[in-house]
């Protein structure tokens, strides 16, 4: 019966685990490339530095384990397999790391050559994912707001990428284009429409799921992807259309949508029936504070557009919108599925004849908890810089290498383990 | 518990995985012919959903307003 609860439709456990594991790699960069380059990076969101490091972040760190876990997730969350998920895995672990450093390389060293291959890389990786999830899910009717979410999400994907691509290009070749409102639009499919609903989509589950809350209400959880889907397309239409109270209207609607979401998730979060706060708790504690007080800065901005203006103000949403708000929502689910996973597969190892050790005895959650408040440090910092860049983008840019080191150093732990107990249970079976 | 819908009830909506998958399984095992029994979760149960199939088990399932998912299992 185990056995066929955990085997039936599960990927091997190397197809996410690669992901998982050279993905905190992208953000030990990150933080590297912001002490390297110092009180400088802090100046502007426009320069090359900066958008090498948000890319790094943002592709190389979040799109990593978002895609990850999604092979793993599929069958789980909508019954849907694909048909060869090692080599999905495969190809698509190498496309993103490679694209994810080519794009970087590319801002940094201003080389249009490169940018222009990025995309190239990053494009056809993704379209392949799409590709390969599309078949998947096809015949898969969106019975749950799950299913619905993760089909919108997919359209986000596709969205913020081929935004991505255009700006690349536009770039590398001069094209005349509105790469300001561009932009925008694109950091919009890429943290609503793509990060913001996959988000909720898995929230549905794995929030009930890990920290024992109630449910998300139906309607709510219908409407949110849609709404989120809706108000990115009218976007678009208005950036095409230029029309710039439009596209501030829609940008508000997205911040209430966004603050609806995660304050519903902080009133689930408070009535949870399980009385200790572990690291995945606290990860999304700090997660969803800082999108709220990041959303509530996009919608000030959608209501007094000056306010954008001001000294900072972008960069402050950015960051606390990127590494408060979505890195600890990622790394706190991270928490919960490497462990979960490791058991999973040492428990279909022991053939229900030897038993898996617990999940704390694979990652203990004093360790994350510590690795918690460096990635809090980490954030404070950030958020530091952009006021007093001489004196803290270093230290920033280091401790967010450090907090990223700090979870790669957890997550090959966990794994390390995994496998000594592996080798530990086919000795145990072997014995006569 | 019981539930209009049929006296055989598991409500796994506050139970960590895999008990759900695990109680369900076990109270089939108890079920006579022609019985049903519900599950209730704040999920779809996909995993069990292909293991129902395989077994030839039928069943239909209802969202609640509060989130709740209702499975009607036939044995």
């Amino acid at each position: 019966m185990q056995a066929l609860l955990s085997f039936e439709n599960a990927p091997p456990f190397a197809a996410p685990l690669r992901f998982f594991l050279t993905a905190p790699l992208f953000l030990v960069l990150a933080g590297l490339l912001v002490a390297g380059v110092g009180p400088d990076i802090f100046a502007s969101r426009w320069l090359p530095a900066t958008l090498a490091a948000v890319h790094l972040v943002t592709i190389g760190f979040m799109l990593q384990v978002m895609l990850g876990a999604l092979i793993q997730i599929l069958p789980v969350v909508a019954g849907a397999n694909l048909t060869r998920p090692l080599r999905v895995a495969t190809v698509l672990h190498l496309g993103l790391s490679l694209g994810a450093l080519l794009l970087a390389a590319g801002f940094v060293f201003s080389r249009p050559a490169l940018l222009g291959l990025a995309a190239a890389l990053l494009g056809l990786s993704t379209l392949y994912f799409l590709f390969a999830t599309a078949r998947a899910l096809r015949g898969v009717s969106s019975t749950s707001p799950t299913i619905r979410g993760l089909k919108l999400a997919l359209l986000g994907l596709a969205g913020v990428i081929g935004l991505g691509m255009l700006l690349a290009l536009a770039m590398g070749h001069g094209w005349s284009l509105p790469l300001a409102a561009l932009t925008d639009l694109h950091a919009g499919w890429g943290l609503g429409g793509w990060g913001g609903v996959l988000l909720a989509a898995m929230a549905y589950v794995v929030v009930p799921m890990f920290q024992l809350t109630p449910g998300y209400p139906a309607r709510p959880s219908w409407w949110f992807p849609v709404i989120v889907a809706g108000a990115l397309v009218l976007w678009s239409l208005a950036v095409l259309a230029d029309w710039p109270v439009i596209v501030r209207f829609c940008q508000g609607l997205l911040a209430l949508a966004g603050i609806a979401f995660t304050g519903l998730t902080l009133r689930l979060q408070a009535q949870r029936r399980r009385a200790r706060p572990d690291a995945t708790y606290r990860y999304w504690q700090l997660g969803l504070s800082a999108s709220i007080a990041a959303l509530s800065m996009l919608a000030a901005a959608a209501i007094f557009p000056t306010a954008g203006d001001l000294p900072g103000w972008t960069l402050a949403f950015g960051i606390l919108l990127v590494v408060g708000g979505f890195l600890p929502f990622i790394i706190g689910m991270l928490y919960k599925i490497v462990p979960f996973l490791a058991w999973l597969h040492l428990q279909n190892c022991g053939e229900a004849k030897v038993p898996a050790p617990p999940m704390n005895k694979i990652l203990g959650d004093q360790d994350m908890q510590r690795q918690l408040r460096a990635h809090a440090a980490a954030l404070g910092l950030l958020l530091g810089a952009i006021f007093w860049p001489e004196g803290l983008a270093r230290p920033a840019g280091l401790a967010l290498a450090f907090a990223g080191a700090w979870l790669a150093w957890n997550l090959f732990a966990a794994t390390r383990r995994y496998r000594q107990h592996r080798v530990a249970i086919l000795e145990k079976l072997a014995t006569p | 518990m019981s539930h209009a819908k049929t006296p055989h009830v598991v409500d796994a909506r506050y139970l960590e995985p895999p008990e759900p998958f695990v109680q369900t399984m076990e109270m089939l095992d108890r079920l006579q012919p022609g019985e049903k029994m519900l599950l209730l979760l704040f999920r779809e149960p996909h995993p069990l959903y292909k293991v129902l199939r395989q077994n030839g088990h039928a069943w239909e399932t209802e969202l609640l307003p509060d989130g709740t998912f209702e499975i009607l299992i036939s044995r």
